[in-house]
């Protein structure tokens, strides 16, 4: 489909973009040259805040640091004992699950939303562009002050709610929390990923829907055939930031056991989580670096594989 | 070749077909966004209700009904007195790391983008690779040896430990690399230095233009998240003084929702909340304008 | 080429960390100053407010010494933040607050100063004994009391005179009866609130005479079995398994300052330290509410304990030793201490707490009471003995992972929680060089 084609705006994921072919080869080391003076003061820095302290962190995650007796080297010790860790492994398989469920119905409603928004077909724009993005701008500890009251049982929103319907649910306890999180973090991060969506729509050449609707496509038949191409390269990008955020959570998990109790939120309840616990308060720096850089790997993978996928996808249209 | 700020009469077959730029209104689709948009606003609501009642009215009156006494502007004048006026400074504070950072970060990215979508360098994919596989490393974790390294360069508690790391957005780089690829085209570079403009002048004078838009959308996120910037300034700043909003503000709801004998001063922490919140509203509203004014990419691409 | 390059960038910035890491807490020496003309400027982390009240005083006094009170956080962020900058060897501030749980943490593995060096043992008599405990790990001082938490039974005597409990209840015994009727006012009133609250259950314990942490230099010894233990346990157990606690409401929440303003909470044991705070998390209240003594175990009886409290230490590299403990004795002892009072600190200070002024001062919110009084008597018969392990500020967060179960499904008991909370404590005790058993 020749229009799916044109519109295709996003490069695929990994591969370097159409940069112009075949340049002469003198002016080709210029830019070669060139290519590494721009990308420096980038690099440099990202050396300084994210390479170094990786390498350090790797660099800690080989000693076991004690109250007694200070720092000894262990080797891959503080490895071994975090793939024998239940508490680890309990949660990993949490932020797996959230993944599967929220990330999906994240990006629906993103994508849902940014459709209907370039659609035109909405009344107020820029209102809803406004509003919808508004939450992420809202800081963590302030969001999850105003969900505590809207789901509290006994205070809150949600206990008028029960009352008024004669239920008795409770969107804190232990089996409802994680729907609860999800509730909050598809929130604050719809509006974000819609954004995205949208520019990504707005990039399309408007002359394609004019030809469409001169050939006769409804909304739907150009949807599927302009605009969720168009998105692909969009969706790969925020599936990737969204698994690395939904696998690095924390912010939620901390601040709500200050406010409900027993919401079956654990110090291990997610691998960051536990992670800032065993480094915080268990003096366990070496082993919440391993941790870290094992939550890395495993992201990395996930978020390659999703890569791989899309790019597979990509080529088959 | 602006076809967005054209409004074009489309075809005369009205009813199933639509114009482009100016569509036919659904009333389904706007009940839908408004509901969605109903579920963003409700906790919204709440932080605008509550910002309006006294502390004492805030224990013992429902959530989202009003306090007794009206007292928004009490509490704005109370956030700005409580402390010394210490609110002020982390304003202050705020501003400097978000306008400088945003600023900063926009460029870099923009730069790094550009060398990577039009520009050959040896190590491109190992230096994508390594970008993205960083950041995959929870920050959390990070956090200990960053402050050690930056103690050692005796940057902790001064405003370098914020500003250096809100300089790197490796999302905004890719944004930008991806913007870069579609949004410039390659030829009219190649003809800007067959005119004899070096790299550099052919990146400020010929693709930043091209990548305004772009720019607009790395430089509201990266706003955003150094507004929201949390758990670094926790733990690099120990002197108040240079705090940003979020860690000044925590610090206000720790001293009553800890263990202690602090004082519990959530309206202020809910008002000072509201306030903190009205400039990021007012700085995607400002720039609104950008996103309406139909990115140049669709113009290049058509 | 590129990349050798980067790899030595990388080694030049590494190396030193490395060599950092291999010795660090060696570190900072720290001449002392603060003794002559020459002009010293100490840091002081502190979260409690009252402190920053008595700089001016104290710089007024002491011209030379200007001090810098900063808020690095609360509890644990503040200890994290003092373990980094000591890692550092940058950023040591010269005198820190510490919970009385933290102190071993820090004094065992040798990163507080004795306080001894300073003449700090003269000021002993001027506590009450479990005080002065609590700042004392293998027969050194390390830190200076500086607030005080002696539990006592805020209660709100409207909802128990409402319930038919016409006095505050002296014993636990009275206070079982006391919560039946209570809870028979039905809704959500309750007479205590607890969801996995170790502090609360410790206070218990150590009423009860329970001293279930031994500690001896490097050796730790833990049992939860002993005769008071086991009474204060079997007691709680008891409420909790009658349905007698709102085991719903958490401290410090917002929905737990709801409970305590509309009566639903009929009382709350805890550390004195809340006669300041109460008033506005509980405006509603006013004039319901009073302070009595813990209930005793036995009719007759008068033993407290803790709930909470906290100190101040100097790091061992701290880089003025002298000064900071010349304003820590000026704040603690000197003028300043009454200017802290004034500003709503408790304080151990037998000096303060056996004053007329203190004693009778009537409170409105308490109905006229002499709360100063009963807070007083609360002080002098804490339980003396108490130990916390040096690895508490581990084992309190962690307490919390192995009750909420229990509290929200029922299962298991008590006894058995804490005995799964040994065993952890033994295994990372052990870890962390500790000799636990």
């Amino acid at each position: 489909m020749d229009l799916a084609r044109r519109s295709d705006v996003t490069p695929p994921a990994t591969s370097s973009p159409d940069a112009a072919r075949d340049p002469a080869p003198a002016r080709k080391r210029r830019r070669s040259r060139a290519g590494l003076a721009f990308i420096a003061p980038f690099g440099a820095l990202f050396a300084l805040v994210f390479i170094v302290p990786i390498l350090y962190a790797a660099f800690l995650s080989l000693f076991q640091e004690r109250l007694l007796g200070g720092t000894t080297f262990v080797g891959f010790a503080n490895y071994g004992k975090l793939f024998r860790d239940p508490q680890f492994w309990d949660g990993v398989g949490r932020v797996f699950r959230f993944t599967l469920v929220q990330v999906p119905i994240m990006l629906l409603f993103a994508m849902a939303l940014a459709l209907a928004l370039d659609s035109r077909r909405v009344h107020g724009i820029r209102f809803f562009r406004a509003t919808i993005f508004l939450p992420y701008a809202v800081p963590a500890i302030v969001s999850t002050l105003m969900w505590g009251f809207l789901l509290g049982v006994k205070y809150g929103l949600f206990g008028s709610l029960n009352h008024a319907l004669g239920t008795d649910l409770d969107p804190f306890a232990p089996g409802n929390t994680l729907i609860s999180i999800g509730l909050m973090v598809t929130w604050a991060f719809t509006g974000f990923n819609m954004l995205i969506f949208y520019s990504a729509l707005k990039a399309v050449p408007r002359e394609l829907y004019e030809a469409a609707a001169i050939d006769g496509a409804n909304e739907f038949q150009i949807i599927r055939a302009i605009k969720l191409p168009a998105l692909r390269g969009s969706l790969v990008v925020t599936i990737i930031f969204s698994i690395i955020g939904t696998f690095q959570m924390f912010n939620e998990p901390q601040i709500l056991p200050t406010m409900v109790a027993n919401s079956g939120v654990t110090t291990y309840y997610t691998p960051n989580l536990y992670a800032y616990n065993l480094a915080f308060t268990g003096s366990q720096q070496g082993y919440a670096a391993a941790l870290a850089l094992v939550m890395a790997a495993i992201t990395i993978a996930v978020a390659y594989a999703v890569q791989i996928r899309g790019l597979r996808n990509a080529s088959d249209q | 070749m602006h076809p967005t700020s054209s409004p074009r009469a489309a075809g005369g077959k009205a009813g199933r077909l639509y114009t482009v730029d100016n569509p036919k209104k659904s009333a389904t689709v706007t009940v839908m966004t408004a509901l969605f948009a109903f579920y963003c606003l409700l906790p919204l609501a709440w932080l605008v209700i509550n910002a309006t009642k006294s502390q004492a009215d805030f224990v013992s009156t429902f959530g989202l009904a009003p306090g007794r006494k009206f007292a928004l502007w009490d509490n704005i004048v109370e956030v700005f007195r409580y402390q010394d006026g210490i609110f002020s400074r982390w304003l202050v504070n705020t501003l400097l790391y978000v306008v400088v950072g945003a600023t900063v970060s926009t460029f870099l990215a923009a730069l790094g983008g550009y060398a990577l979508a039009k520009l050959d360098f040896r190590g491109k994919r190992v230096f994508l690779f390594v970008v993205l596989g960083s950041i995959s490393v929870p920050g959390i974790a990070l956090a200990i040896p960053q402050f050690l390294l930056f103690a050692r360069l005796g940057l902790t508690n001064t405003p370098w430990a914020i500003l250096l790391p809100s300089f790197i957005n490796p999302f905004g780089l890719y944004l930008m690399w991806v913007f870069t690829a579609e949004a410039v085209p390659s030829g009219l570079l190649e003809a800007a230095k067959i005119d004899g403009a070096g790299e550099l002048r052919t990146f400020l004078r010929i693709a930043l233009p091209l990548l305004a838009p772009a720019s607009v959308t790395v430089l509201l996120f990266s706003f955003v998240s150094i507004w929201n910037n949390y758990f670094l300034p926790l733990i690099m700043l120990k002197d108040p003084a240079w705090y940003p909003l979020t860690v000044g503000i925590n610090q206000w709801n720790k001293l009553g929702s800890t263990a202690g004998n602090g004082a519990l001063v959530q309206n202020l922490v809910i008002t000072s909340a509201l306030l903190t919140i009205i400039p990021l509203i007012i700085a995607f509203l400002g720039l609104q304008r950008y996103w309406q004014s139909g990115l140049s990419l669709g113009a290049v691409k058509g | 080429m590129r990349l050798s390059r980067k790899v030595r960038l990388l080694c030049a910035a590494l190396v030193p960390m490395f060599g950092l890491a291999a010795c660090s807490g060696g570190a900072n020496g720290g001449g002392d100053a603060g003794g002559g003309d020459e002009q010293v400027k100490i840091t002081v982390w502190s979260w409690d407010g009252t402190v920053e009240k008595a700089v001016p005083g104290f710089q007024a006094a002491n011209p030379n010494i200007k001090v810098e009170v900063v808020n690095a956080g609360s509890s644990q962020d503040e200890y994290k933040a003092l373990d980094n900058a000591i890692q550092a060897g940058s950023g040591v501030p010269d005198l820190v607050m510490f919970e009385y749980f933290a102190v071993p943490y820090f004094a065992i593995p040798g990163k507080l100063a004795d306080l001894g060096e300073f003449g700090a043992d003269k000021l002993k008599d001027d506590y009450v004994p479990a005080a002065w405990g609590d700042v004392t790990v293998n027969g050194k001082v390390y830190a200076l009391p500086s607030d005080y938490g002696p539990s006592a039974m805020f209660y709100n005597a409207a909802t128990l005179k409402k319930a038919g409990v016409d006095k505050p209840p002296a014993t636990w015994d009275e206070y079982y009866e006391a919560a039946k009727k209570v809870h028979a006012l039905g809704g959500d009133h309750y007479i205590a609130q607890d969801t996995g609250d170790i502090f609360f259950l410790l206070s218990l314990i150590w009423q009860a005479g329970g001293r279930p942490f031994k500690v001896d230099g490097n050796k730790v010894h833990i049992d939860f079995t002993d005769e008071g233990t086991t009474k204060a346990v079997a007691f709680w157990q008891k409420m909790l398994d009658e349905g007698l606690v709102n085991t719903k409401v958490t401290g410090w929440s917002d929905d737990w300052n709801r409970t305590l303003n509309d009566g639903s909470l009929a009382t709350q044991t805890m550390g004195g330290w809340l006669t300041s705070t109460l008033p506005e998390r509980a405006p509603k209240a006013a004039g319901d509410f009073r302070v009595a003594l813990m209930p005793q175990w036995e009719q007759g009886d008068k033993v407290g304990a803790e709930n909470g409290g906290s100190s101040f230490g100097i790091p061992a590299a701290a880089p003025h030793k002298e000064a900071a403990f010349k304003f820590l004795e000026y704040f603690t002892h000197g003028a300043g201490l009454q200017t802290r009072v004034d500003a709503g600190a408790f304080v151990p200070n037998k000096s303060v707490l056996d004053s007329e002024a203190f004693r009778n001062k009537a409170v409105d919110y308490f109905g006229g009471q002499k709360v100063g009084a009963v807070l007083a008597e609360a002080s002098e018969i804490v339980g003396s003995g108490w130990q916390y392990p040096p690895f508490f500020e581990w084992a309190r967060s962690i307490y919390g992972d192995i009750a909420s179960p229990y509290y929200t499904s029922g299962k298991v008991s008590l006894a058995q929680i804490l005995e799964q909370w040994k065993q952890r404590c033994i295994q990372y005790g052990n870890e962390q060089g500790f000799q636990v058993d």
